[in-house]
């Protein structure tokens, strides 16, 4: 099976700190990547390298075998590829509604028929009561449940989820690990960073660990799990 | 009737939405226009009611730069005054008919706002500072011209050509284009990716929205109105010199009222001018001489109290009005 997303060679220094240090990985259609590491790791920069945000110094990055490394945000969007982020970012002084319409407003589809789309969308995530609210009136879980149902709105192959279940309720916990696991059956590609091992563990078919900006370990929850280097890392020696 | 919460609930709730916003509309935009249409004729005070349709047009394309896209132009005089100087320079100078020169004031305000457009990748209080340096600059520009061009100190003045009533209703025309435009914003794709970008750029950005061509639409259709603004103002006094047309207070005045009223809404600067610009003519009826004492006093306590605008604070308080008032 051919790679939803491509790693190869990625390196991103800021200044005299080189956070990736040539980062190799791949994941499959309806596979779901853990990616694990200790604070300063290189998780979040890898994402924002992979979505466009930072240019990489070195390397590329393919989603469907199409190379979009230094493109920008938006025509990295369009190749497919849907974000969370570790702090909700949604759009604060609009309505949920409105959020869920930002990702499909070059969509050919006519104004009614999103509008059900992103209705049926947040009924699928239990907000579709305060779908006239604004964002900024959710509270920090449901601003991540909205930013969820933000990324879903334009049916990505790839979705990359940041710290989904930092300062979450462990009800909403699981109905979030739920709805993570509808989308690899639905055959999206997740890339997903956590500090919370167990739903890590519990949610990756692969896990790759980063320390220092490099990928020390690749391979399933059980490799990972009794990998010395991964141990080491976390744990020291 | 299905239930709300069924998919056909909810068609029926939003179909009833949009009806009640779009009758809301023309009742306010009908209202408006007939107010004004019979000033005129029922020999009102015309000077009044003319700058009352100049700060609710200013005050609305200023809401598209502040309340929608996110930006605070301190410097926004500088397409009113470009557009004065326009028309006055295509009407003096070239013989232009004032009616075919108001539409290059408009140009003349769009060219300006693709000369600034660099600064849009400010932000904040650096974007606000460039943007009264260069209105600072237009100024500056201007004045060295040559006088036959500009008029020099003394200004323009457009000869026998004034027409207070003829000005009246373009000035209306304008204005009524101008809530047209907004109102069609406020609802469009645009406007939504306008309000995308000023909430939070980057993930708009991320989620497939061009943040840098939605910033200059947004940014060029606020540069538009004022600049015509100018120019039917131009028209209406017949006199243009830079000390006025250039003059801080009217950028000061335009965001009073925007601010008065409530950012991001269609209603927030009409309502913020109407209520300001009266205040201000009451003031200045019953206390002359400490008109702007006043009115600054008043301008201190409405910020303090209502800091989201009249508008604004009408709709915190009751959020399931949003979605039928423009």
């Amino acid at each position: 099976m051919s790679a939803a997303i491509e790693v190869h060679g990625l390196r991103k220094r800021f200044g005299g700190l080189t956070a990736l240090d040539g980062v190799e990985l791949e994941a499959h259609p309806a596979e779901v990547l853990g990616i694990i590491g200790v604070n300063g790791a290189g998780k979040t920069t890898l994402m924002n390298c992979i979505c466009g945000i930072y240019r990489a110094d070195e390397g590329r990055v393919m989603i469907g075998g199409r190379d979009v490394t230094h493109r920008t945000p938006h025509e990295i969007a369009h190749h497919g590829v849907g974000r969370t982020f570790q702090i909700p970012r949604v759009f604060r002084k609009m309505s949920l509604i409105d959020n869920l319409l930002v990702p499909v407003l070059d969509r050919d589809e006519a104004d009614p028929a999103l509008i059900e789309r992103a209705e049926n969308t947040l009924e699928h995530m239990n907000l579709i009561e305060l779908r006239h609210n604004f964002a900024e009136e959710l509270s920090g879980g449901q601003q991540k449940l909205l930013e969820m149902a933000r990324m879903l709105m334009p049916d990505p192959t790839v979705v990359m989820l940041d710290e989904p279940f930092a300062g979450v309720h462990p009800t909403l916990c699981k109905f979030m690990i739920e709805r993570i696991e509808a989308m690899a059956a639905g055959g999206k590609t997740v890339l997903l960073i956590s500090h919370d091992l167990t739903s890590i563990y519990r949610l990756s078919h692969r896990v790759a660990a980063l320390n220092e900006g490099r990928v020390i370990a690749m391979g399933s929850v059980d490799e990972i799990r009794s990998n010395p280097a991964v141990v080491e890392a976390y744990l020291g020696n | 009737m299905p239930p709300e919460s069924s998919g056909a609930g909810r068609s029926i709730e939003r179909a009833s939405a949009d009806r009640i916003y779009y009758t809301l509309a023309a009742v306010i935009g009908g209202t408006v226009g007939i107010y004004f249409l019979v000033v005129p004729v029922l020999d009102l005070n015309i000077a009044f009611h003319f700058y009352l349709m100049l700060w609710i047009t200013m005050a609305s394309a200023f809401n598209v730069a502040a309340g929608f896209s996110g930006y605070m132009p301190f410097g926004f005089v500088a397409f009113y005054g470009v557009g004065a100087f326009t028309t006055a320079i295509l009407v003096k100078s070239l013989g232009f008919p004032v009616l075919l020169a108001l539409p290059f004031s408009g140009v003349a305000g769009v060219i300006l706002g693709l000369l600034f457009a660099p600064t849009l990748r400010l932000s904040g209080i650096y974007f606000a500072i460039v943007s009264l340096a260069l209105a600072g600059i237009c100024r500056l520009v201007i004045s060295n011209m040559p006088d036959h061009i500009t008029g020099g100190s003394f200004g323009l003045q457009l000869g026998s050509r004034a027409e207070p009533v003829h000005s009246f209703y373009v000035m209306m025309a304008v204005m009524l284009l101008a809530l047209g435009t907004i109102l069609w914003l406020s609802r469009s794709r645009l406007g939504k990716a306008l309000r995308a970008v000023r909430d939070d750029a980057e993930a708009a950005d991320m989620m497939g929205v061009n943040v840098t061509r939605v910033r200059l639409y947004g940014w060029l259709i606020a540069a538009f109105f004022p600049a015509v603004c100018g120019g039917v103002e131009a028209w209406y006094t017949n006199v243009v010199d830079t000390e006025t047309a250039f003059n801080t207070l009217t950028t000061a005045k335009t965001v009073i009222y925007a601010v008065a009223g409530g950012l991001g809404t269609v209603t927030g600067p009409i309502v913020g001018s109407v209520v300001m610009v009266w205040l201000d003519e009451l003031i200045w009826r019953q206390f002359p001489l400490l008109n702007l004492l006043i009115l600054g006093v008043a301008t201190v306590m409405l910020v303090l109290f209502l800091p989201r605008g009249i508008v604004g604070t009408i709709l915190r308080r009751r959020p399931e009005w949003r979605r039928y008032i423009p």
